[in-house]
């Protein structure tokens, strides 16, 4: 028995050490340099306690950029949710084109997220963008896109929610297509219509699939950083500088090592706790247990 | 309550060559008004198939159906008044069972106090009435049909229920009471009653009438009883019966038909030629062990036997080519034993090519 374990230890090694090397040593990593004082001035891994983490408790801009980032993730994620089902809903049925618009709806996830950004700060420019000319055409005016903090914010979630729409869009309809015929079959002959066979087949089949959607998205929108760099740079001023992005300045533009990985552990607690509980909630009011 | 006429009713899913490749082929069949009836056979036979044209899921690519003489082919599913339960139980699994057997009449616009007493009604019917305001997700399989069911008798003017394998997946044991309760149900309401099984005895127990299929056609329909004494094809001797019936290569001299050069019966008004390729049928319960030789028994040696206690299924030999066997009541003989047997004369049926010979 103890030369089966001895075994099992050997095969299980190579892929232990791996692990190890890729996941945990970074994390370690970091929690030791947030315990020190890297900075450009005073590069080394000199020991300071946790004077990192009584600053960053003061640190007004990175708690707001937290918030911030918390009400555009929901807010995009949920936009993305209803608008993925949305269609899905609309393509379930149809078999014909399902082929085309699985390929066509994959196009802005497969765009480099830099790109389609450049692209979309194209579109929204002020005087230049095509969508001045159209806000114009409509008796909108000149809307200050991305030089008001309100409006900026809602380029940045439109974006996000282009691009992930068709996330959802692919991952509920796959939920969809998987579903059982008979409780369809059972609301017709009750002589439900379509809202009701809504409320009362589909959404309850679908919800195990939309949690893990929603979490899924929740954990990729809340590192939401190029779109921010690319289009607004976290402006005007800092209004639309999300957590990362401000992590980011921070470590590699202010050159505070020490300091922005203080911040990245205390993001990395908050993001675990936060979604552990987004998910537990989630799965006790979508998800019914036994159902 | 509805008659339920299928006039000509066949069904392709696709097509060979511009040929309709059958799953059901055309066929006339009525339910009576009240009747209860079971369609028995094995995967595949176009049984659900059926069921699926007549609650409307399915439009048959021929033929009409007609509800009490009125025309429902093209009519979708909601509007023709059937109750179907599914093989696997369907709940609404956010509602109350209460909610569950509701649902029906609320879609239907029913005033409240009307619900409310056809629901309580249904309830006491199904023995539902004291979990009424349990969650429907949380109950047994059986329970939840048991539902699906009582969303169906709910509605007053239901046609006909349908029912498609709707004890797979309940346990034995309540597989039993759950069959009864069901048969209960029927016989007290007169309800038309349609039960797609491949089940024999479930079918046999359930309904007066059961249409036995094969292949996408109707092989005969009977009571349990003709089904069993009287199989018009070899296919029915097959599929019921538990064992299934023997069938032993036979001659006909005369008229007279010999198994093994031992006469077993006559058969005068076929006028068969004496090479006719005929089968000798008979149920393994109206074959018998004999005290003594007669002219008409055979010599056996006893092969295996398999004891399920309150009877014995023996397997002798007779030749060579012929292996039959036996429901015994009383002990069986020890393997490998040689004894006389002897069949039941009025309990011999033959079969040209597969179907039956008066």
């Amino acid at each position: 028995m103890q030369g089966l374990t001895r075994y099992k230890l050997i095969f299980l090694l190579p892929g232990l050490l791996i692990l190890l090397g890729i996941i945990l040593f970074p994390l370690i990593f970091t929690v030791r340099v947030s315990f020190s004082g890297w900075d450009a001035i005073r590069p080394g891994l000199d020991w300071i306690g946790g004077t990192n983490y009584g600053r960053l408790f003061a640190d007004g801009r990175f708690w707001q950029s937290l918030s911030r980032l918390g009400a555009i993730a929901f807010t995009s994620v949920v936009l993305e949710y209803l608008l993925g089902f949305g269609l899905a809903l609309l393509v379930w049925r149809q078999v014909k084109f399902r082929r085309i618009t699985r390929v066509l709806f994959l196009i802005p996830m497969m765009t480099t997220p830099v790109v389609m950004a450049v692209i979309w700060r194209t579109i929204f420019h002020e005087s230049l963008g095509p969508a001045n000319d159209l806000a114009g055409m409509l008796g909108l005016g000149t809307i200050p896109w991305l030089t008001h903090s309100a409006w900026a914010t809602v380029v940045v979630i439109l974006v996000d929610v282009w691009q992930w729409t068709p996330f959802m869009f692919l991952l509920l309809l796959a939920g969809l297509l998987s579903l059982p015929k008979e409780p369809f079959l059972a609301a017709a002959i009750d002589g439900a219509g379509p809202i009701r066979t809504f409320f009362n087949v589909t959404f309850p089949a679908m919800a195990p699939i939309s949690v893990g959607a929603l979490i899924i998205r929740l954990i990729e929108a809340s590192k939401i950083m190029e779109t921010v760099y690319v289009i607004t740079s976290g402006g005007p001023g800092t209004s639309t500088e999300t957590s990362s992005y401000y992590i980011f300045i921070r470590g590699l533009r202010d050159f505070q090592i020490g300091y922005a990985a203080a911040l990245s552990v205390t993001y990395l607690v908050i993001m675990i706790v936060l979604l552990t509980i987004i998910a537990k909630i989630l799965t006790k009011t979508l998800v019914k247990p036994g159902a | 309550m509805a008659k339920i006429e299928l006039k000509g009713i066949g069904h392709a899913y696709t097509s060979i060559d511009g040929e309709p490749d059958y799953a059901l082929f055309p066929m006339d069949l009525t339910w009576e008004d009240g009747g209860t009836y079971a369609l028995l056979g094995p995967s595949g036979c176009g049984k659900s198939t059926m069921l699926n044209i007549v609650s409307g899921i399915l439009t048959p690519s021929q033929g009409r159906i007609l509800v009490d003489g009125v025309d429902v082919t093209n009519l979708g599913t909601t509007k023709r008044n059937i109750a179907q339960v599914f093989q696997f139980p369907v709940v609404y699994p956010a509602k109350t069972v209460y909610e569950n057997l509701a649902f029906p009449l609320r879609c239907a616009r029913m005033e409240r106090t009307k619900i409310d007493k056809r629901v309580n009604e249904v309830a006491e019917l199904l023995n539902l009435d004291e979990i009424l305001q349990s969650p429907a997700r949380r109950l047994t399989p059986d329970l939840k049909q048991l539902i699906s069911l009582g969303r169906g008798l709910v509605r007053d003017d239901v046609a006909v229920i349908l029912m498609d394998e709707p004890l797979t997946v309940i346990d034995p044991q309540l597989k039993f009471s759950l069959r009864r309760k069901l048969r209960d149900i029927s016989a007290r309401h007169g309800h038309t009653l349609v039960y797609v099984t491949h089940d024999q005895n479930e079918a046999m127990t359930l309904a007066e009438q059961v249409v036995v299929m094969g292949d996408g056609r109707i092989v005969q329909m009977g009571t349990p009883q003709e089904l069993f004494e009287n199989p018009l094809h070899e296919h029915v001797g097959y599929f019921i019966g538990s064992p299934s019936m023997n069938f032993m290569d036979a001659k006909v001299k005369g008229g007279v038909v010999f198994v093994l050069d031992l006469p077993v019966g006559v058969l005068e008004q076929a006028r068969l030629s004496d090479d006719a390729q005929i089968k000798v049928g008979i149920r393994p319960e109206f074959v018998h062990i004999q005290e003594d030789r007669t002219e008409q028994s055979f010599c056996a040696q006893v092969l295996d036997v398999q004891d399920l206690g309150n009877s014995a299924i023996v397997n002798v030999k007779l030749s060579d080519d012929i292996n039959i066997k036996l429901k015994l009541r009383e002990n069986a003989p020890p393997i490998g034993s040689t004894c006389f047997i002897g069949l039941e004369p009025q309990m011999v049926r033959y079969y040209l090519d597969g179907i039956a010979v008066q």
